[in-house]
């Protein structure tokens, strides 16, 4: 296992768990004893994370990598006590930022839910290998800007009630069972579950395209008297 | 593994050596030692420690170093015992009764069929030159002490500090060639080969530690002909604070007060300068082993002139010996990779030599059947070990293994001593059985030794060895926290927790054999390729050698004799009529690959030939393509026919070409096409060949001017002597500058003949000069082959940034690919002599052998596995595999990502990168490790900060 | 180092798993980086070794450097 095996996910989930700081420690970069030089992906999570925290209102400084191999215990050390040093005098998780123990869980939660949406959008930055040991410039890998915007810009998949013909496919397809169905009654995109990968919007046939990629709150579900689903085929032959 | 053993005595002949051998006293009882050094730190003797260059103290017993092997203490003569019969303190603390001060040294004979040596170097002794001031002045050091003092584990924890004062030093200066290049006393005619490079790497190393220092290096060619080492060059070039100067220095005095040196040197602008520097650094080179001359007698094998073992140029590592080997620096002044490789390469002569007396790999434990325990409910048994007073010393064991019965799921838990002796882990085995355990915990040391030791003890008991999990309370924990008892108490319930926590939720995975296929392909028919294909085929395994071209001999063809004279036509035909006459080697010609398939074990190729297309399975393939020669647009090259390419100089000079061998001037012209933006490496043999084509020349015509027009002479090891002797003959060699290259134009010599007229600046002289030359030689560049890209792509590996093939590691793996079963040889890795491409084909074939004689491949369990349903097919996590394990296949479900477990490395960044979470490393799954994050706080601390915190809102 | 210890490790158990059979027997003289690799190798390949070394622990003068060219490794 390589520090690229470290997710964002973990890191997520140690903050859920009401931990102060977090710390990475990883191989040198560009001495991977391998071909893998996983530890530059390792990095950019890292800095991508960072950006996110910042825009939720927690302190960035709370994660940290730091680089060294495995016969330098005093570096490890050193970075270690620095490294709880800091936390200890940014002070416990959300309450040094202001932040009361429910919106922290609120904002952790939502982060939650989009992160496979940021490994979606930042899939190519992400893998990335940014040579020479410059940390101002890797600090730039990632903008305040940038994520402030894909926050803003997160888009949903929604389904058309009008025109959805309960065909059961993008349900078959959806990798995280994301979609509420059942033969006959229109589907819906269960909106806590959904990863936004869009695989139900690619298998739609064309000859319906209920599916849409939308920006902005998602419209309220119909209600479930309203979901059976009324076939245009049948209504003409009873019309 | 014998250490601390010297060989006393050899008899006997190649197949049968009787080899008496003197195991030296420990002190200590190897099979009772844990390595605890508990007794070092109890023993009051200080003594300087030999392995930090007697810089700073160890004691009289101590462990040799921080990572030996075996990782147990010994005795040396500075023990108070030994010397007056006092103390014996470390008796009394070791827990094991691993001290015996009673040892003698002790006889032992073996019985051998083959001998390899490899004794390694001496580092040159600057002492024998009282000029350096070493020892004398106490900031001037040798190399090796500086890379001690580099070193995290060195005399002061990673500093560099000065003995004088123990400060920082800022300003330090390097003197190169110190003991090498040298027709002195004491000295060595030949150049070591490293230390240009070596330099280099201190100083970029001490701008990591101090980014203000001030590093200056006084040299003399700077010789980065190495893969790769061209850029470093520039790399430590482009750092401020460094200077080069091209000059010889000399030692002049040390300052009484603040220890600072002085060196007296010179440069062209200002003349004889004396400047003071912190520290200075002794570059020093390679000297033969010590008693390299008994050795020699013992083992019956004949030195050369420089006292390194004579060797046989078509195959350096013979000795004149039947059945004894040479590998590594005893060859000559040589650097890791070729250490690396030329040892590889005795092991398979040894095994053609042995071919009759190979073992057979056949599995010999058999274990019992293992019981399906994932439907049952996690037994987790926890083992907490003491080992010796390593941890129990710090962490509260007993409390421990108390505090371990409170876990969730834990149902069993115990203290052991050592969990790693014999007894111990059988006595894991018993438990397991008696307490029907389906998971187990071992609470000890790092994973890294003794995991699988473990492993091995579940699968004793029947149990999947992947339910195993063990908890680092050593390493990460009593080591570190010795003066901070009752926290690493804690942290060690912390660690144990989350490992506990994890056993839960481990799956059992299956590791799997492959059978591997006995045969091989070599891919490429000059010296690389038919030597790797002999080495392989003398040891029973049938060969595939493909060679595009009609002829065998690939670039040899065009060489017709070495530097040392060797003859190279001969060699070649005679390693042909060997490739021919094998019965085990086919041959294709005229060959082209279509397609290559498989992995490891497991490969098929398919070859267009001369016989037509062969579908060719094989278990290991050898790329040795080989390279091509640049074709120069510099110098008039293929506008005027008295320019030549080095080789074509060279046939001509074989076939007595008057125009070549009476012209009256010849000029050299060196790096052409290399060493620039484009091609930033160095040619590494072009020296070597201007200068064994010169002597040609200077044999054939004694009156001939001839002059080398060069940057760095880079004749590095040996044939440092050739370029002395082609310069006592007389051969004038002029260094010129990138920036300001020599120019070629035709005109008339004052003799009114035609010749090209060459002007350069002569840098020692200070001003231009204009030479008349009949005949110009280029000494073009050596480029990767066409094909590299193509073959690349088809064995799914990868090329170095200069487009030569990027093996492994550089050091350690110099002769094969990250892709298992593909190996590398010859000018394809990177130029090299023909010599140097002898040691680095044989060292393939021994590689190669590692694989072939085994029946099976074991892959690991621990790798990727795909969720169909949860994948979404886009493919980022085939992006950022680099073995090529990942593949989109298209089902009626769309694109879902297909692993090839066989080629997984288990390094998890697909994981990462996946949206879905639909593939996972197995052994380390999402669910495996947010396991044990939940777990680095308790519940109910968790559940007290929350509390807190919500009060405080409050 | 942890690549020169993997390898010794290897060693160990290869040589362990090798002690009981007849097998080709061959003595290397020198624990250093080509000393550790040829043992290995030869064990690997089905030989019986005897790594013979003269100081208290195998590794030679690499285990005394700090990192290795041109990629500054390290090199333990």
């Amino acid at each position: 296992m390589c520090s690229g095996r470290v997710d964002m996910g973990f890191v997520l989930r140690a903050f859920e768990n009401g931990l102060d700081g977090v710390f990475l420690g990883a191989c040198h970069l560009g001495e991977c004893n391998y071909i893998t030089h996983g530890n530059y992906q390792a990095q950019n999570m890292v800095l991508l994370f960072k950006r996110i925290m910042e825009h939720i209102g927690l302190n960035p400084e709370r994660l940290r990598i730091n680089f060294m191999s495995g016969a330098e215990a005093n570096v490890f050390t050193e970075s270690v006590n620095d490294f709880v040093k800091t936390i200890k005098g940014i002070g416990p998780l959300g309450k040094a930022e202001g932040m009361d123990a429910a919106e922290l869980k609120t904002r952790l939660a939502e982060v939650k839910k989009l992160i496979p949406y940021f490994k979606i959008v930042n899939r190519e930055k992400l893998t990335t290998r940014l040579e020479g040991h410059d940390h101002a410039e890797a600090e730039k890998l990632f903008t305040k800007e940038e994520i402030d915007r894909q926050f803003a810009e997160v888009f949903s998949y929604w389904i058309d009630p009008e025109k959805c013909q309960a065909c059961m496919t993008c349900a078959r397809r959806c990798p995280v069972d994301a979609i509420i169905s059942e033969k006959q009654k229109i589907h819906i995109v269960d909106q806590d579950k959904c990863v936004r990968c869009g695989t139900c919007f690619e298998v739609c046939p064309p000859k319906f395209r209920a599916i849409s990629k939308i920006t902005g709150p998602v419209p309220p579900p119909p209600p479930e008297d309203k979901r059976t689903v009324v076939r245009k085929g049948k209504e003409e032959a009873a019309g | 593994m014998l250490t601390y053993t010297e060989v006393e005595n050899v008899e006997g002949e190649a197949g049968n050596f009787n080899v008496t051998l003197l195991r030296k006293p420990r002190y200590i009882k190897e099979d009772k030692c844990t390595g605890c050094t508990v007794c070092v730190e109890y023993c009051p003797v200080k003594y300087p420690d030999q392995y930090n260059q007697d810089i700073s103290l160890n004691k009289a017993v101590h462990v040799y170093f921080a990572q030996a092997i075996p990782l147990i203490t010994y005795i040396d003569e500075s023990c108070l015992y030994l010397k007056e019969k006092k103390c014996r303190i470390c008796e009394a603390v070791c827990k094991n009764d691993a001290i015996d001060l009673n040892q003698q040294p002790v006889k032992e004979d073996i019985n051998v069929g083959a001998i390899i040596l490899a004794p390694g170097f001496e580092p040159f002794d600057p002492k024998v030159r009282e000029e350096y001031r070493y020892g004398e002045f106490q900031n001037v050091v040798t190399s090796m002490d500086f890379e001690r003092l580099l070193c995290s584990t060195g005399p002061y924890a990673g500093e560099i500090l000065r003995k004088s004062d123990l400060k920082h030093p800022h300003n330090i200066a390097w003197i190169q060639c110190i003991g090498s290049r040298q027709v002195i006393e004491g000295g060595n005619s030949y150049c070591s080969a490293v230390c240009c490079t070596y330099t280099q790497k201190q100083v970029i190393l001490t701008k990591d530690h101090d980014a203000d220092a001030k590093c200056t290096i006084f040299h003399n060619d700077v010789r980065a002909y190495g893969k790769d080492f061209e850029r470093y060059y520039e790399r430590t070039q482009n750092l401020p604070g460094i200077r080069f100067f091209r000059s010889y220095p000399s030692i002049v005095k040390e300052d009484p007060v603040t220890h600072n040196v002085t060196i007296r040197y010179s440069t062209p602008e200002d003349g004889v300068i004396e400047e003071e520097f912190d520290m200075v650094v002794l570059s020093i080179g390679m000297n033969p082993p010590k008693g390299v001359e008994d050795m020699a007698k013992q083992y019956g094998f004949e030195l050369e002139e420089h006292d390194f073992c004579k060797i046989d140029p078509r195959n350096p590592m013979l000795t004149n010996r039947p059945g004894i080997f040479v590998s590594g620096a005893l060859q000559g002044p040589i650097d890791i990779p070729e250490s690396v490789f030329s040892a590889s390469g005795a092991g398979s002569q040894i095994g053609e030599m042995l071919q009759y007396r190979r073992g057979n790999l056949a599995k010999e434990r058999i274990y019992p059947e293992e019981k399906d325990v994932s439907q049952e409910e996690p037994r987790v048994g926890v083992f907490v070990c003491h080992c010796g007073a390593n941890i129990g010393r710090i962490v509260n064991v007993p409390g421990t293994v108390e505090y371990c019965k409170t876990l969730p799921n834990v149902v069993y838990a115990q203290e052991q001593l050592f969990s790693c002796a014999t007894n111990s882990a059988r006595e894991i085995t018993d438990k397991i059985k008696e307490e029907g355990l389906n998971r187990v915990v071992v609470a000890a040391c790092s994973p890294r030794t003794l995991e699988p030791l473990f492993r091995d003890t579940l699968r004793e008991a029947g149990i999947n060895q992947y339910y195993y999990e063990m908890a680092n309370i050593r390493e990460h924990n009593s080591w570190v926290h010795q003066k901070e008892k009752e926290e690493a108490t804690e942290k060690a319930h912390d660690i144990i927790r989350m490992s506990v926590a994890r056993a839960c939720q481990l799956e059992p995975l299956q590791e799997f054999d492959l059978p591997v296929d006995k045969r091989a392909l070599v891919v490429g028919g000059g010296i690389a390729g038919m030597n790797c294909a002999l080495s392989i085929a003398n040891q029973g395994h049938e060969v595939h050698l493909i060679e595009r071209e009609k002829e065998l001999g690939g670039i040899a063809n065009r060489i017709h004799t070495t530097l040392q004279g060797l003859d190279v036509q001969e060699y070649v035909k005679d390693l042909k009529s060997k490739i021919y006459q094998h019965p085990l080697v086919h041959v294709y010609h005229n060959a082209k690959i279509t397609e290559a398939t498989g992995y490891v074990g497991n490969f098929v190729t398919t070859v267009e030939s001369n016989k037509g297309t062969s579908s060719i399975k094989h278990g290991a393939s050898v790329i040795a393509i080989g390279i091509d020669m640049y074709t120069p647009t510099e110098y008039l090259y293929g506008q005027d026919e008295r320019v030549l390419t080095h080789l074509e100089l060279e046939e001509k000079i074989t076939s007595d070409d008057e125009k070549v061998t009476g012209a009256q001037s010849l000029v050299m012209i060196q790096c052409v096409g290399c060493r620039n933006e484009e091609r930033n490496y160095c040619s590494r043999i072009c020296c070597s060949e201007s200068i064994k084509n010169a002597l040609l020349l200077k044999d054939k015509n004694p009156d001939m001017d001839i002059y080398i027009l060069f940057r760095d002479v880079r004749t590095y090891g040996f044939n440092e002597d050739y370029y002395r002797l082609a310069a006592e003959r007389g051969v004038k060699f002029i260094r010129y500058e990138p920036e300001d290259p020599p120019v070629v134009e035709p005109g008339k010599a004052e003799d009114k003949r035609d010749v090209l007229k060459v002007t350069a600046t002569d840098y020692i002289l200070g001003k231009k000069l204009e030479l008349d030359a009949d005949i110009i030689a280029l000494a073009a560049a050596v480029v990767p082959s066409a094909a590299t890209k193509e073959v690349a792509n088809q064995f799914k590996v990868t090329l170095s940034p200069d487009g030569f093939f990027k093996e492994a590691h550089v050091k350690l793996r110099p002769v094969e690919f990250a892709t298992d079963g593909v190996y590398l040889c010859g000018l394809a890795h990177y130029p090299k002599f023909i010599q140097e491409t002898i040691n680095q084909s044989y060292g393939a074939a021994g590689r190669v052998l590692t694989l072939l004689s085994n029946d099976i491949v074991v892959a690991s369990g621990s790798v990727c596995a795909v969720n169909e349903k949860q994948c979404m097919g886009c493919g980022a996590c085939v992006e950022v595999c680099t073995y090529g394990a990942l593949e989109l296949k298209e089902t009626k479900q769309g694109k879902k990502c297909v692993v090839n477990p066989v080629l997984c490395k288990g390094d998890g960044l697909c994981n990462t990168k996946c949206p879905t979470g639909a593939i996972q490393l197995r052994h380390y799954t999402d669910t495996e490790l947010t396991c044990e994050i939940d777990v680095v706080v308790p519940d109910d601390e968790i559940m007290k900060q929350i509390d807190a915190a919500a009060a405080a809102d409050a | 180092m942890e690549n020169v210890i993997s390898l010794n490790e290897n060693i160990k158990e290869l040589c362990k798993s090798r002690a009981a059979g007849n097998f080709g027997d061959v003595m290397v003289v020198g624990g250093g980086i080509s000393g550790i690799q040829a043992s290995l190798d030869l064990a690997t390949a089905g030989f019986r070794v005897y790594l013979v070394e003269k100081a208290p622990s195998i590794g030679g003068h690499m285990a005394q450097l700090d990192k290795t060219f041109p990629t500054n490794d390290c090199s333990m």
